[in-house]
């Protein structure tokens, strides 16, 4: 038997070319506007959001990197940023620092992560593989995209108003962000960021109504919810986890403001003395924003990471050429995990002055959590066994989420059992987790989210040589930056501090953050060879089929790039989504659409 | 597998621009002594017959100034220190310069590491973080400081200042710096002098410059001049801190600070003290009748003072120089007045950007049990003796050697009883001066 | 050939992980990269639920990267011939691998509730020692004075410098004037945060003497940093003689060079 033929060979497309080719003549500003602007075509929304979150995320990075070179060389000349403070020879203020972490926090979070799962890759993904030619509400979808501007002109204003940008941390908590006497950047800068959340929160909410009725309703005939891969199982548990939690966000986000502006009490308690300040109006309990805070923001970070979760699945089996091991037990954990998700929140309070019975509470609660994710994690590495693997430049990034994921995830433990929080809370132990989970794993998945599904949203491929360039230096940069943090962790060295070293017991760890420092400088600068592949590719790649993957999702069938209305003709699903290696078929997949008999057609074929 | 080399050629070519434009950034210039922008155009008042236009000749006689304060003390990152200041040179290295505190052992930089940020590089009291912050910082540059054991117009002794960093400021965001060894403490004290008399060398030059030179003169830079003229009277009067400490009575009978202020055997003395502080000792003007610091409260400190009254001269000058009609003028009125007006346009764009808003201060609320210059009995002694220099509290005791004050020296301990009874009172009479019980206020 | 070598570059380069990753926390520790001393009574337990944590989630650690490292150097497709195995799962191995980690999770979290009620639940009755009030930035403590009461006019105040009877039980009574700040003692494995408007008791007891940092591990504002106390652990005696010394200073009414009255 010839060993089936499965290298990535570019083929002409002979398809239906980008929404731009539709052939309209008629007038062209507002026809530019209406295809490319306010568009109400999915893919181009999806496209909208990629392009805005990744330049927010190369701010992100630059922001992370002032951080960093603050905490490895306290008070020396910052690059760049060191010609705002040239009367005092370029060294940072305090406050500044703090400034920098919230903002970096603050855009990574708001700006990034969360709009690039579901507004840039749910929105492009969603229809195309369930079959459907839009999503359910397009122009609430358009409305979703441009509620991120004002978002992001808050945030990008809010840099330079007096007082900078908010500096009471990417968590806000009073009464260090209500009471403007506290912190120069609680005055203009913090009711900027209250104003950019409410805004993202708003972007937010209208993707996942529109997601939720999109994948209920519009699948096509014959995809059943147990036939969808599981990207759109992750799209889909993340939209509900967003819709219920993030109302608590917005509500004390309109508490806080109105703290600060119209002088009500929720957050403040009475007898603050904060120099000649006068007290704020009393009666509050700080506690509470930390409550409704977290009770959003710990969902938040599943919304964060299940859509990659997700990509992750989908991306293994293709360049394993395997069907996903456990396909029903990987649905009911995703489920699980947002469904605990909801009472965990407390275990970023363990300190906080909570009733201490509280603890017990939620630290069973947090443990139980783990399980799913353990679950998820054994069944990748069951996919991978008995499998063909590819070592493409996206199968590179999704083994990497699981090889990162394990040590984000089994660090978390630490935190979960609270008499050792005690000691790691607001230390770099806690730093490295997130940082693990959340750019070691939801960025990674991110990426090969970009390489694996460029060629059908560009109608070109990315190149694998300077993609496994990128993916081999941000792999080992990476875990120079973040895997020492959980030494200094269990050292105690502490979170948030403009100069630690103030404290004769951390002058020793200076070294290991001189290192961690410049890996940080090194993995910025590895992106830049992904933005140069990235533009260069848009628009000068080799051509891209369909199916360069040969990959069995719907999506492979439409065009690269799709036009309006993604398929030629309504797909009907016969398959699951991972019918590879199929036994008896010389093929080594089959696509959705298959008809039911294939296998048995095929067999017979073969058997003459 | 290789694709086309135009992918290649386009990414390397991007990795080599973006390297080029990171690392040809370069390094900020060191750090630099800001000058005293208020004294400094108050004192370039433009005269008549003024041959240059008004903004080049100011600007040369700021660059005197800067030359000079260079040569006499050097710069933020290398201090001089001459003989006549008195100054320890060892002391000033370790606290200027640029900092790594990552380094242990290391020779400098403490000053910026502590301070910078919210006294300023020159102690001008306009770091970065300085218009945050209520009350603003000190500004060492006028040389007066509140919170010592020396008469209202000396300066404080080295101790005072080391007591100051030792305690720190109490309802202000000066925190203590108890724990930074004595030595790195010393140091910081030191230099708060260096800059304090930097900061008058300044004021004195650009005087000088104002009330003496003609518009063509320069500032002479003779050894005379500069050492004998402006910096010896100056450092003697630091010098001689130690010597002008205010006498201090002896504890008259009746008054027992081992016990507490409500004890019985206090009673008396706070019940004397009680009835001076609504009499003689003139306080309830401005801290009430009820101690809460509810009496008036529209006046300002010195520091915000100065700003006040060159602001409104600027504000009464602007308007009367845009009123002014220049059509009559001869061509050399015509000149004046264009030097007039660039001076005055220049003076409130520095009111603008290098001067804190003006700020009123507040009498101290005397219940609440928080005393900026110290809780010791001494320490309440010495801010009634004296007042608090700077501030619009006016002492009781005698102005200066061999005075009399409005309150007799011994009289003075009662007052100090009645003070630090009163967070602990309970029964006040008025309904206003009920305070939080002790035991929940801080 | 050429293609199977990087397969097994990348399946190396993904062994890196577990190795490296175990290099660096076994080489911490003889680096002074690890836990700081414990000198209290109660660390103890919470450092033995670290390491065995640590090792717990070490060996998980270990064993899933190694198989990762093992399926990309085995199942590459330069290694193998024919289609991949067709298997959709595998419920036996779904139970297992749901049962154990489930099991070994509820173990972890009832073994550890009672460190968690020792150090933050069961308080010991007992007059507050001292208050610490927590203020941007700096700590202010008052010790309760000669009465033994807090509140009352002979309260002692200090700034930064803790000083505790070492071999007793101490609690501390933490409030915070203006915003959230967190009181840390990492020697002492104490976390507490100062809530504003909140009296919160902490207590510990030190088994040695010694000084040891006050850390501030809630951020406060551009001076967190700058929250740097010390807690010093001495004798009882030497306790009472620094606490008399201290309120001999605070009383003072001649300046302390001068022992003196200046004549009028």
């Amino acid at each position: 038997m010839t060993p089936p033929t499965t290298a990535v060979t570019p083929a002409v497309d002979h398809g239906h070319a980008a929404p731009h080719a539709h052939g309209h003549a008629q007038g062209g500003l507002s026809h530019f506007l209406s295809t490319y602007v306010f568009s109400k075509d999915h893919k181009v929304i999806g496209l909208q959001f990629l392009f805005s979150t990744l330049l927010w995320f190369l701010v992100g990075g630059l922001l992370a990197l002032a951080v960093r070179w603050q905490v490895a060389w306290p008070w020396s000349d910052v690059p760049v940023l060191g010609k705002l403070f040239a009367q005092e020879g370029g060294q940072m203020s305090p406050e500044f620092y703090t400034m920098l972490f919230t903002m970096h926090a603050s855009v990574m979070i708001f700006l990034v992560i969360i709009p690039i799962l579901a507004g840039a890759f749910g929105n492009f993904l969603i229809p195309l593989m369930i079959g459907a030619d839009d999503m359910a509400f397009p122009t609430l979808n358009m409305l979703s995209y441009w509620f991120m501007w004002p978002a992001f002109i808050c945030f990008g204003a809010s840099f330079f108003v007096e007082g900078g940008a908010a500096s009471g941390g990417w968590t806000s908590y009073p009464t260090l962000s209500t009471n403007p006497a506290s912190s120069p950047a609680s005055s203009m800068g913090q009711t900027l960021w209250l104003l950019g959340l409410t805004f993202v929160g708003v972007s937010s909410m209208l993707g996942s109504v529109n997601y939720m009725t999109t994948i209920i309703l519009m699948r096509a005939p014959g995809m059943t919810m147990f036939r969808l891969p599981m990207t759109i199982w992750g799209m889909f548990i993340t939209a509900i986890l967003q819709a219920f939690a993030l109302p608590v966000l917005t509500a004390a986000g309109f508490m806080q403001l109105s703290d600060r502006m119209l002088g009500t009490g929720f957050f403040s308690p009475e007898g603050n003395v904060i120099n000649n300040a006068i007290a704020g109006a009393g009666g509050g309990q700080p506690l509470l924003w930390q409550h409704l805070f977290w009770f959003y923001s710990h969902p938040a970070v599943y919304i964060m990471i299940l859509p990659a979760m997700g990509m992750v699945s989908d991306i293994l089996t293709v360049f394993a050429r395997k069907p996903l091991f456990g396909y029903r037990p990987m649905v009911y954990s995703i489920a699980g995990i947002a469904g605990l998700g909801f009472i965990v929140w407390g275990h970023h309070m363990f300190m906080s002055g909570m009733n201490p019975a509280l603890g017990i509470t939620f630290m069973v609660s947090t443990m139980m959590i783990a399980l799913p994710s353990a679950v998820k994690t054994f069944n990748w590495l069951g996919t991978l066994w008995g499998g063909r693997i590819q070592f493409t430049t996206a199968m590179l990034f999704a083994l990497s989420f699981v090889s990162m994921f394990i040590i984000g995830g089994l660090s978390g433990i630490f935190m979960a059992a609270t008499p050792v929080d005690i000691f790691i809370h607001d230390t770099y132990f806690i730093v490295a987790h997130f940082h693990y989970v959340l750019f070691a794993g939801t960025a990674m998945g991110v990426f090969a989210g970009i390489y694996f599904w460029f060629p059908k949203m560009f109608g070109r491929t990315m190149n694998e040589f300077w993609g496994k360039v990128h993916f081999f230096l941000t792999f080992i940069f990476l875990n120079g930056t973040f895997f020492t943090m959980h030494i200094l962790g269990a050292v105690g060295f502490p979170r948030r501090l403009a100069d630690a070293y103030h404290y004769e017991t951390f002058h020793h760890l200076q070294p290991m953050n001189a290192f961690m420092t410049w890996c940080a400088i090194g993995m910025v600068a590895t992106q830049v060879i992904f933005a140069a592949n990235f533009i260069y590719s848009m628009f000068w790649g080799p051509r891209a089929g369909r199916n360069p993957w040969n990959a069995n999702t719907l999506e492979w069938i439409a065009p690269s790039p799709p036009g309006h209305g993604n398929f030629d003709f309504q797909p009907v699903v016969h398959r699951g989504p991972y019918e590879y290696s199929v036994p008896g078929v010389e093929k080594d997949h089959l696509m959705q659409t298959d008809p039911p008999n294939q296998a048995a057609a095929a067999a017979a074929a073969a058997a003459h | 597998m290789r694709q086309s080399s135009p992918s290649h050629r386009f990414v390397a070519a991007i990795i080599a621009i973006v390297t080029v434009a990171a690392v040809g950034c370069g390094k900020t210039p060191p750090a630099s002594f800001r000058l005293n922008m208020v004294q400094a155009t108050k004192a370039t008042v433009p005269e008549s017959g003024l041959e240059k236009p008004w903004a080049s000749w100011s600007r040369e006689r700021q660059q005197q100034v800067a030359t000079i304060l260079e040569a006499m003390f050097g710069t933020p990152d290398e201090p001089v220190a001459l003989p006549e200041t008195g100054l320890d040179l060892a002391k000033l290295q370790l606290a200027a310069g640029p900092v790594r505190s990552d380094i242990v052992g290391r020779k400098n930089g403490l000053y910026r590491e502590h301070c910078a940020h919210c006294h300023g590089i020159s102690g001008d009291g306009m770091g970065p973080t300085a218009a945050f912050l209520n009350p603003y910082p000190r500004d060492y540059r006028q040389g007066k400081f509140k919170f010592k054991s020396t008469w209202r117009d000396a300066k404080p002794t080295h101790d005072d200042l080391v007591r100051l960093l030792h305690e720190g400021v109490i309802g202000t965001s000066m925190p203590s710096f108890a724990l930074l060894p004595p030595a790195q403490v010393d140091a910081l004290a030191e230099y708060v002098k260096y800059l304090s008399m930097r900061g008058e060398a300044e004021i004195a030059l650009f005087t000088y410059a104002e009330q003496e030179l003609g518009a063509d003169e320069a500032l002479p830079t003779t050894k005379e001049f500069l050492v004998d003229e402006v910096l010896t009277p100056i450092a003697e009067k630091w010098q001689g801190a130690a010597d002008a400490r205010i006498p201090v009575a002896a504890i008259p009978a009746g008054v027992d600070f081992n016990l507490p202020g409500n004890d019985l055997a206090n009673r008396d003395s706070v019940a004397r003290g009680k009835a001076l502080f609504l009499g003689d000792g003139g306080c309830v003007k401005c801290h009430g009748v009820t101690a809460l610091g509810d009496g008036q409260a529209n006046d300002y400190d010195d520091w915000n003072k100065a700003i006040v009254a060159v602001s409104a001269e600027v504000a009464v000058g602007l308007l009367s120089s845009k009123e002014a009609a220049t059509g009559g003028m001869s061509s050399d009125a015509l000149a004046d007045h264009r030097a007039r007006s660039a001076w005055l346009d220049s003076f409130a764009h520095v009111l603008e950007g290098d001067a804190l808003r003006p700020r009123t201060i507040p009498p101290r609320n005397l219940r609440i049990g928080h005393y900026r210059g110290g809780r010791r009995p001494i320490d309440l002694y010495r801010r009634l003796y004296t007042g608090i220099n700077g501030a619009p509290m006016p002492g009781v005791g005698p102005s200066g050697p061999g005075g009399k004050g409005s309150v007799a020296d011994e009289e003075i301990w009662h007052l100090v009883n009645y003070i630090r009874s009163l967070p602990y009172e309970m029964d006040g009479e008025l309904g206003a001066d009920r305070p939080m019980v002790a035991k929940d206020r801080f | 050939m050429f293609k199977r070598i990087g397969g097994i570059f990348w399946a190396l380069l993904f062994l890196a992980v577990p190795v490296l990753g175990v290099a660096t926390f076994a080489i911490s520790p003889f680096y002074d990269h690890w836990l700081p001393k414990d000198v209290s009574t109660h660390g103890a337990a919470i450092d033995s639920l670290f390491y065995f944590i640590l090792v717990l989630t070490g060996v998980v650690f270990v064993v899933t990267e190694f198989l990762l490292f093992w399926f990309m150097w085995k199942y590459d497709r330069n290694n193998q011939e024919g289609h991949a195995t067709y298997i959709q799962g595998s419920h036996t191995l779904e139970v297992v691998w749901t049962i154990i980690p489930a099991a070994t999770l509820v173990f972890l979290a009832i073994y550890q509730m009672n460190a968690w009620a020792d150090v933050k639940m069961r308080r010991p009755s007992m007059a507050p020692t001292v208050e610490v009030i927590a203020r941007q930035f700096e700590w202010r403590l008052r010790y309760p004075g000669r009465d033994g009461t807090l509140g009352t006019a002979d309260d002692l105040f200090v700034v930064n410098d803790l000083h505790l009877p070492v071999d007793e039980d101490v609690l501390i009574q933490l409030k915070s004037m203006d915003v959230l700040h967190s009181f840390f003692l990492p020697n002492l494995r104490i976390k507490q945060d100062a809530v504003p408007g909140m009296k919160i008791p902490v207590w510990f007891k030190a088994r040695e003497v010694g000084q040891f940092d006050i850390v501030c591990a809630e951020l406060c504002g551009w001076g967190h940093y700058k929250m740097k106390g010390r807690v010093t652990f001495e004798s009882r005696p030497e306790f009472e003689s620094w606490l008399e010394r201290k309120y001999a200073e605070q009383q003072a009414t001649q300046p302390p060079a001068e022992a003196d009255v200046a004549a009028e």
